[in-house]
């Protein structure tokens, strides 16, 4: 196996892209319905199976092509900025597969999985946040007890994105409440399509339903399902954070380009003056374009790190942080110079071509997948070693912590 | 492109933190602040040593030939002990200025001199109106200068001056010998950067450049200069982040080091995003020196290291509580240096409207 040189794979990325924008981009889904979108999103999926662009850091055997997570990085930069339907599949790909991978007892059936995923014929999704614990995932209440030769599975889980859609999901969840919270959690895969799992769509504010709530009414696990010790399912879920180490990031914070403020300026007049001409205005524009070149500049270095063998700072972890609330803020600044006609929505809108929907769905972007005080206190405990918060749960069984 | 260091960089910011640490004594600092006119001149002796002021000049000139990203490593080391001494940035200005200045002979004489060190130039190229104002307080007739160039660094030691200059018909870019012009000391809150308003008087000068390639020379000069600033910037940032983290990590208060209250640990991971944005922004500029975009990257490295600055200067002051607003802590040090780079090479405002002046001509070229 050979692997192309960057350029060279970022060039034949670029061109297949284009090969096929006019069936699968953005300009194609303005309107579809979600149904019809995912089932354009699958045959995109197909297409790049067999154009060679999926699995692209995968082994060969799992259907992958073996190539660094650099070539993976560079597709999936390219790739975003087609707008291709590929986001129903981005977590299945990204955590429950991999682990799935590593972790599947049952080998045969672990690479027909990983294969009829990787081609977008089944999706996976993560069973982990529940009401009780987003932020503080070993708060977790969703129980699996001791069933004969296997489990059986009861509880909650919250916020789970795409699971409507999704044929399998990968759990931890509860099986020793007598040891401290992060010791008594077991990982495990589960069907979707099984008897007892329940799942209701949640409504966000800006009207879409990508997340929902998944019951688990006695729901029956085989031991052959388990991808943990019996355990140690905490240990499991954390290195699931760790494979994806290099996204795809986006300094716009995945809302609309800053030109398209400078546009929007420049359309816009402020008690009869042009809005391009106020202090306040150019303010924002030339803060948010320092930030934006700043992130820039760091991902292009941590490419550049990993390109060279290098493992890159850990500044990559800013760009969520800083990225998605300076979009919070430029989209209220965006519908202030609209003026009345800021007042417009079209809850279809997407996020990164229409103000409106990037401010009223950008709360979730500071939420989802950490939330900003948790990036905060990330940064201050793992990079600068600054002390941990205080826990009073620390240590304590998990059924002794006060409720 | 963002460049990775490679090894030669790497081995001059190792040099350069060592030979800035072994100058970084707070209590001559502190002391130089109560003179007027004077600076840090053992720190600059080093720094002269260490062939410094060559970096940028030419080869063929006497200096070392190389660019924006050693100069700014450099520029670094010395930001993060609010070294005493001016004369590497505007230094680095004038002798810019004669590289691509059209008098050779000027040139061939004072590169030389300037690289080693021999002599000291700075640069005015900010009029009271602001940076490369259309009609600057500086008047250029028959081969002289009158008039006042305002709060030039480096002006109370410098032998000769790089002027933004008008001549009734456009911009000059001149060159002045200092040798009896008057020099008006200011007294600032940063007193070794030997701020002064040059009065000339009829003060011989030779034109390094007229009209609109003044025009363009200036702005590519000062383009330059705030990227070194902003390294400068981030050294200043850089020691205030690590300073202000060490001490929540030792200072207790309600029986906890003050670092492991939240208030206290967020106040310093967003100072952590400042710099490190501001870094990116600063290494990026420097690797893009003659390239197209360079102004706009020299604009967003400008604006992420002064905010970066002031913050952590604001910031650092505030998790100290008390004694972070001493004489002794020598905390005001970094304070005054963080006001004064950023009103030094233009401020903010300038460059907020530059950078979005370029992106809307930029749309509309488009």
């Amino acid at each position: 196996m050979t692997m192309p040189d960057i350029e060279t794979w970022r060039s034949e990325a670029r061109a297949w892209l284009h090969s096929v924008a006019g069936e699968f981009a953005r300009d194609v889904r303005n309107g579809l319905t979600v149904e019809q979108d995912l089932a354009l999103g699958r045959r995109y999926m197909r297409a790049r199976f067999d154009a060679g662009f999926a699995g692209i850091a995968w082994p060969e055997e799992f259907g992958g092509r073996g190539f660094s997570p650099l070539h993976k990085l560079v597709f999936e930069t390219e790739e975003m900025t087609f707008g291709m339907p590929s986001g129903y599949f981005g977590i299945s790909l990204g955590m429950p597969v991999p682990i799935l991978m590593r972790h599947g007892q049952d080998r045969a059936f672990v690479k027909e999985r990983v294969l009829r995923a990787l081609k977008g014929e089944e999706i996976w999704c993560q069973l982990f946040s529940e009401p009780s614990g987003g932020s503080d995932l070993a708060g977790l209440r969703t129980r699996a007890e001791v069933d004969g030769n296997g489990w059986r599975l009861n509880g909650q889980k919250l916020w789970t994105s795409w699971a409507q859609y999704c044929d399998y999901g990968v759990i931890v969840a509860r099986t020793d409440p007598s040891v401290p919270k992060h010791k008594g959690l077991t990982y495990y895969w589960v069907d979707m399509r099984a008897p007892g799992v329940t799942v209701r769509p949640v409504r966000l504010a800006g009207g879409d339903s990508h997340v929902n709530e998944v019951f688990f009414d006695d729901v029956r696990l085989e031991d052959s399902q388990r991808m943990s010790p019996v355990g140690g399912g905490f240990g499991v879920a954390m290195t699931t954070l760790m494979i994806e180490r290099y996204i795809a990031t986006d300094s716009a914070g995945f809302g609309p380009p800053l030109e398209r403020f400078v546009e929007t300026a420049l359309a816009a007049r402020v008690n009869g003056r042009p809005a391009i001409e106020d202090g306040r205005v150019r303010s924002a524009i030339a803060r948010n374009h320092a930030m934006r070149a700043g992130l820039d500049a760091i991902t292009t270095r941590a490419m550049r790190m990993i390109a060279a063998g290098m493992e890159p700072g850990p500044e990559g972890s800013l760009n969520k942080l800083v990225s998605v609330r300076s979009r919070q803020k430029l989209s209220e600044q965006a519908l202030d110079l609209l003026g009345p006609a800021g007042l417009a929505f079209d809850p279809h809108a997407s996020a990164r071509d229409d103000w409106a929907a990037s401010w009223i769905n950008a709360p979730t972007g500071r939420i989802a997948g950490g939330a900003d005080e948790m990036l905060l206190n990330t940064i201050a405990e793992r990079i600068l070693g600054l002390p941990q918060d205080h826990r009073p749960d620390k240590g304590v069984p998990f059924n002794q912590i006060p409720a | 492109m963002s460049i990775l260091y490679d090894e030669d960089q790497r081995a001059i910011a190792e040099a350069a933190q060592r030979v800035m640490a072994a100058h970084a004594a707070k209590d001559r600092l502190l002391a130089l602040l109560e003179q007027t006119g004077a600076h840090d001149t053992a720190c600059w002796q080093a720094a002269c040593e260490q062939g410094w002021p060559a970096i940028t000049v030419p080869a063929s000139h006497g200096g070392l030939g190389l660019g924006l990203i050693e100069l700014g490593l450099v520029a670094q080391a010395a930001g993060a002990v609010t070294a005493g001494a001016p004369f590497l940035t505007v230094g680095h200005g004038a002798a810019q200025a004669l590289v691509a200045g059209d008098d050779r002979e000027l040139a061939d004489h004072w590169l030389p001199r300037l690289a080693s060190g021999e002599a000291i130039a700075t640069i005015a190229l900010i009029a009271a109106d602001g940076p490369l104002a259309s009609m600057p307080g500086v008047r250029f007739a028959d081969g002289a200068l009158t008039g006042t160039a305002p709060a030039v660094t480096g002006a109370l030691a410098a032998e000769a001056v790089v002027v933004w200059a008008h001549d009734g018909a456009g911009p000059v870019l001149a060159f002045a010998e200092l040798a009896g012009v008057a020099r008006h000391a200011m007294a600032t809150f940063d007193a070794t950067r030997l701020h002064a308003d040059l009065a000339f008087a009829g003060t011989p000068a030779r034109v390094l450049a007229r009209g609109p390639a003044a025009q363009a020379l200036a702005r590519d000069l000062l383009a330059r200069m705030a990227v070194i600033t902003a390294h400068e910037q981030v050294g200043g940032a850089e020691a205030l982040l690590q300073i202000g983290r060490d001490y929540a990590l030792t200072r207790k208060a309600f029986g906890q080091p003050i670092g492991a209250f939240q208030s206290v640990k967020h106040r310093l991971a967003e100072l952590y995003g400042l710099v490190e944005i501001a870094r990116a922004n600063a290494i990026h500029a420097a690797a893009r020196e003659a390239q197209g975009d360079f102004v706009l990257a020299a604009a967003d490295a400008r604006i992420a290291a002064t905010d970066a600055y002031d913050t952590a200067a604001r910031d650092c002051v505030q998790i100290h509580g008390g004694i972070g607003v001493t004489w002794d802590s020598g905390l005001h040090l970094h304070m005054r240096r963080a006001r004064t780079l950023a009103i030094e090479q233009g401020n903010l405002l300038f460059w907020e409207d530059l950078l979005v002046d370029h992106l809307v001509n930029a749309g509309e070229a488009a």
